[in-house]
């Protein structure tokens, strides 16, 4: 570049780099003036236009600038930031392809496509890209990264299971002809052990592994070890790997619980079948014996330092039994005490440590006598011990008893007594941390955790709320004196839900700082079915704002994560690359990610009034989830395990009981919402397939042999498997929707314009608003504007009775529920109806107008609306005036006195009054606000169509 | 006892036991995935036998020229956490003692540093019984806390350090760390 013109064009870079978009374009423009076929300044001004959403602008340019094909360093890096805003992941691709093509002994542009094709995740000829430049440039590297890639396409979900073997084949014989064995550096080495492993080539992995420099890398790098613990048990060779393990742990002090798995494993590994073979039964034996001698030494060697030995004496007891022999039985015949001998030996050691209860999980379902000598020592224990004495130990006493509570011991009486005890060793055991800092934790929160599990059991038992109330005062107290305790805030989250109060859910969640990945993966304890909680049609936008917030992470994994991928293979960290590839791929297609969506356009129609462009908008949307759905199965990455759960083994978890309305949205609960939804906006839309085709930016999930189905079919198609999925009165509302798109659909289709027609009004938009005609469209002469069709108009069937009687059905099912307690069933109810309602707005939105009406003479069908729409408005604002009603009775002082004397009992009568006044104060005037804000919001929901 | 294995970029699903705390910083997966696009092993996690995460630590390999030439080669531990539920197991010290073999073994670094809040006495004893010590103060380190009640020691970091086997006459080390102040610009 000359110096003049770099002086010129820094300017620019710089604008872009600080985002002052439109100075860039200011001075773009001054310099094309001057050098009108300047491509660099072409780029960065379709960089420019891009960033300041001005896309179709920047599409005329863009398509300019590829057609020159360039090879300059700057247009290629400037336009790989114009396709990756405009989602063209395929141009850029193809930039580089044609850019190395023209200059192919220019190594950096190989070099660029081959990454272009990583990015992308086009692995194939990512792969072909690698070999040509290892040909031509014999840098090993390349090699490697050919090798990778056959590897990366292989792992690729679309690719068929016959290829996978072969290209695998492929990847082993390009890794073999490396001029320098792969042990040069572990992550070669990792990459060649790892395709050994897949093709079961375990005995030439075996000569590697034995080599001196194999031992050596294994021993330093535990990636290369994972690779290698694999391939020896896969091998069978369970005996040689307890015999390593064992060596570590007597002379290296190694504690890694897998060797020590390992040590066990061997100790059984030829355990199978010893029915009637008293040789091999009394070496099984010995053998144990030998093995426990080893693990008590290291026990008694490790001393409080670390829990191996003990823990290892346990699992090797459980074992035992399970071959019918036990550790004991060499002493005293059959001694089946001993495995809670252990126990009680483990938490004599552990049970200071939180992690105690953790570890014993695996081995306390004992029976009949074991059992109640377990259960017997531990009450002992917790009756000896007191908050004061030994906090640590109390509480894991509490939560094993809890853990091994049969059935007919969860009765109404004794939850009761429990929630008691617990209380009152909280209320004790918290005075222990009066002066701890604001950031530590109290170490007596699981007691007021376990109260809490109580309450909820209690609820779930009786169907009483009062016990909620109790759960929601003795947690906030909890929380308020231990403010970093998000397992406290995650409880109350899903219980200010079940109680309807969603201002103090949310209240809780923003004090966790939910970021990030922390988005996909716990977003859902506040946003799963929060439409409910909306309160958007009155103009508080909190809800559709946190869904808003959340998502940004897809995009950033998507801009980003690549990025990640490409760093690894420039440093040839291999053994990185197939798990960022599936973090990026996990992300990009989360489950959570989809439910959120649909979430928010549920939200967002009882908020934004029903027009051509959000029917567009949304359409493509939801179809983009959906039609990727076939070719890509949805990963659920949402953390359910960070609840706490203390609930008794016999019956349903904390996550489980707390659960909004019983039940939790899969890929099935997703599937139902979108066919309902791309079907009612694909009625009102007039973009089809082939429009969308011509005028979509950006790559689109491709049609394979699994969604060559036509997209009606499919969208008609439901399952019992995915409506299991839904509440009953979300079932309701499906099928409502069903019958009323079943209904209205072959006029819809009827009346909606030809293709042709629509391109051409597209066009006609895009010419006026960029001054440039729309690329590859040809614009019809049309006649008139009338597009009316030869075939018959379908007949106008009578409207289905499932369509006629919903909102009554619904009115009735409202007065049923209303009657429960928490207003949070009461306000699904109504959202649904409103929700309902909508559709059908959107349903007939296509013949609101007159002249649709005039000119396909669909009198009779309208006629029709307007009975249903009556009735649907008398049923809401029913609803509505309902829901405002149930609002004067919260916020009031005789609710906040219910509340506060239900929390009057037992242990909980020491807590402070006039904090569990202030609390019964902010959950019912949550509530009180939630009940009005939706009943008015409701109310101004259908004036938005008043016609 | 537990599992100690490499960081996999899909652990960034389930650290929110780790994470959620309040000194434990959630950054941009790029954050993570940078580590580990660079120094994979010296990045790993401690596991429970029931496969729930207890904690990790992150670290790189840096220091100015060629390693084999200077004394300023060394390791450093960028981030390490265990969950509230799993302290007091010596997870740290055994995560501590990987990324000083590997610092060591695979690297050839002269020590392992990290930065620790002048405030966290808890932590500057553990790692004093490590074998770090005090190598300097860097002033404001943690700038965006501000002076709060621990007066300048809030925002403090001490520097510590742990000779390696290449440095034998443990030149990496003084014994007047404390006194040693710089400011936050001086140091990497």
């Amino acid at each position: 570049m000359s110096s003049a013109l770099d002086r010129q064009v820094r300017p620019i870079y710089d604008a872009l780099d600080t985002g002052s978009n439109k100075s860039a374009l200011v001075a773009c423009n001054k310099i094309l003036k001057k050098q009108p076929k300047n491509v660099l300044v072409k780029a960065l001004k379709a960089l420019a236009l891009v960033r300041s959403q001005k896309v179709e602008e920047s599409l005329v340019l863009c398509d300019e600038i590829l057609a020159s094909k360039p090879t300059d360093d700057g247009v290629l890096s400037a336009m790989m930031h114009v396709l990756r805003g405009l989602g063209r992941h395929k141009d850029t691709v193809q930039m580089f392809e044609e850019a190395f093509k023209k200059e192919p002994s220019n190594e950096d542009l190989g070099n660029q496509t081959f990454l272009a094709n990583v990015r992308a995740g086009h692995w194939k000829t990512a792969q072909q890209v690698a070999t040509k430049l290892y040909k031509q440039f014999r840098k090993e590297q390349y090699l490697y990264w050919s090798v990778m890639a056959a590897v990366l396409q292989a792992n690729d979900s679309a690719t068929p299971a016959n290829m996978r073997t072969m290209l695998y084949q492929l990847a082993l014989r390009l890794i073999t002809s490396s001029p320098n064995p792969s042990f040069n550096q572990a992550d070669r080495f990792h990459l060649h052990l790892s395709i050994l492993r897949e093709l079961g080539s375990y005995d030439d992995a075996l000569k590697l592994l034995d080599s001196e420099i194999g031992k050596y890398i294994c021993a330093a790098s535990i990636v290369c070890n994972e690779v290698r613990r694999d391939i020896w048990r896969a091998k069978g060779l369970l005996q040689e790997e307890g015999k390593r393990a064992e060596t570590l742990i007597v002379e290296h002090n190694d504690r890694n619980w897998l060797e020590l798995l390992a040590v066990l494993d061997a100790t059984f590994a030829s355990a199978s079948d010893l029915a009637g073979d008293e040789t091999r039964k009394s070496d099984l034996v010995a053998e144990c014996l030998r093995v426990q001698e080893l693990l008590d030494s290291i026990a008694a060697k490790d001393g409080k330092s670390d829990r191996s030995g003990p823990l290892a004496l346990l699992e090797l007891e459980k074992r035992a039994r399970q071959y019918g022999v036990s550790t004991a039985c060499s002493a005293s015949g059959t001694d089946d005490g001993r495995i809670v001998e252990l126990l009680k030996d483990y938490f004599g050691r552990i049970g200071d440590k939180a992690c105690c209860y953790e570890d014993l999980l695996p081995y306390v379902l004992l029976d009949g006598e074991l059992a109640s000598q377990w259960a017997s020592f531990l009450e002992a224990v917790a009756s000896s011990y007191s908050p004061q004495s030994d906090l640590q130990r109390l509480i894991n006493c509490h939560k094993l008893l809890r853990y091994s509570l049969q059935p007919s011991e969860v009765t109404v009486e004794a939850e009761l007594s429990h929630a008691d005890i617990y209380t009152k060793h909280y209320l004790e055991g918290v005075q222990l941390g009066k002066n701890l800092a604001v950031t530590d934790l109290q170490p007596a929160d699981d007691l007021a955790i376990l109260a809490g599990h109580a309450f909820v059991n209690l609820w779930t038992m009786t169907n009483e709320e009062k016990y909620l109330y109790n759960a929601v005062s003795l947690l906030e107290y909890a929380v308020a004196r231990s403010k970093p305790s998000f397992r406290i805030r995650l409880m109350l989250i899903r219980i200010y839900r079940l109680l309807g109060a969603p201002a103090q859910a949310i209240e809780h969640y923003r004090a966790m700082q939910i970021k990030q990945i922390q988005n996909d993966t716990l977003s859902h304890f506040l946003l799963s079915r929060s439409s409910p909680f909306s309160l958007a049609a009155t103009g508080d936008l909190t809800f559709m704002t946190e869904h808003i917030e959340s998502s940004q992470i897809y995009l950033s994994n998507t801009q980003d994560t690549p990025e990640y991928v490409v760093r690894a293979f420039n440093g040839e960290k291999y053994s990185q690359i197939p798990e960022f590839v599936i973090f990026e791929n996990r992300v990009e297609c989360s489950l959570q990610r989809n439910i959120a969506k649909l979430e928010h356009t549920r939200m967002r129609l009882g908020f934004d009034l029903v027009s051509p462009e959000i029917v567009d908008m949304e359409l493509i949307d939801l179809k983009f989830i959906f039609d990727r759905g076939l070719l890509q199965d949805h990963f659920d990455n949402r953390d359910f395990d960070v609840l706490p759960n203390y609930q008794p083994c016999s019956g349903p978890s904390l996550n489980e009981q707390t659960m909004l309305f019983g039940k939790s949205e899969g890929q099935g609960w997703l599937w139902s919402f979108l066919k309902v939804y791309i079907r009612a906006f694909q009625h009102a839309s007039d973009l089809d397939d082939t429009v969308e085709e011509k005028l979509l930016i950006g790559d689109r999930p491709k049609a394979t042999e699994a969604n060559s189905k036509p997209l009606k079919e499919r969208l008609c198609t439901r399952s019992d498997e995915e409506l299991s999925e839904l509440t009953e009165d979300e079932l309701t509302f499906v099928r409502y929707a069903d019958a009323l798109a079943e209904w209205l659909e072959p006029h819809h289709d009827y009346v909606r314009p030809p293709p042709s027609v629509v391109l051409a009004e597209a066009a006609k938009q895009t010419e006026l608003k960029t001054g440039h005609p729309l690329k590859g469209i040809e614009i019809p002469t049309t006649n008139g504007g009338s597009h009316k069709k030869d075939e018959e108009a379908p007949p106008v069937a009578d409207p289905p009775a499932l369509v006629t009687s919903f909102f009554e059905n619904m009115t009735a099912r409202f007065a049923q529920v209303k009657s429960g307690q928490s207003p949070a069933a009461a306000l699904y109810v109504a959202a649904l109806m409103q929700e309902a309602f909508v559709l059908l707005m959107l349903e007939t939105f296509r013949f609101k107008s007159n002249s649709v009406v005039k000119i396909h003479k669909l009198g009779n069908l309208v006629a029709h609306f307007k009975p249903i729409k009556a009735q649907a408005l008398a049923s809401i604002k029913d609803v509505a005036e309902q829901l405002v009603k149930m609002s004067e009775s919260e916020g009031t002082a005789d609710r906040r006195k219910e509340i506060v004397e239900s929390c009057a009992q037992g242990s909980m009568k020491e807590l402070d009054h006039d904090f569990i006044l202030n609390v019964a104060k902010k959950l019912s005037d949550s509530r009180k606000v939630m009940l009005e804000g939706f009943g008015k919001g409701i109310l101004r929901v259908v004036a938005m169509y008043p016609n | 006892m537990s599992v100690l294995r490499s960081f996999r970029a899909t652990d960034m699903f389930t650290y929110n036991n780790i994470n959620l705390d309040v000194w434990t910083e959630t950054y941009n997966p790029g954050f993570y995935l940078g580590y580990l696009s660079r120094w994979p092993d010296l990045c790993c996690v401690q596991e429970s036998p029931r496969g729930r995460m207890m904690g990790y630590v992150l670290g790189k390999a840096e220091g100015s020229g060629k390693p084999e030439a200077n004394t300023e080669w060394h390791g450093h531990v960028t981030a390490i956490s265990v969950a509230p539920e799993y302290r007091r197991l010596s997870l740290a010290r055994k995560m501590m003692t990987l990324l000083e073999m590997v610092s060591d073994q695979s690297y050839r670094g002269y020590f392992v540093d990290l930065y620790v809040r002048c405030t966290n006495t808890s932590a500057i004893e553990m790692y004093e019984g490590l074998g770090y010590s005090v190598y300097r103060r860097v002033r404001e380190y943690y700038g965006s806390l501000g002076v709060g009640k621990g007066g300048k020691d809030e925002e403090d970091a001490f520097d510590m350090r742990k000779p390696l086997s290449r440095d034998p006459g443990r030149r990496s080390v003084r014994p007047n760390g404390r006194d040693m102040l710089v400011s936050a610009h001086d140091v990497p």
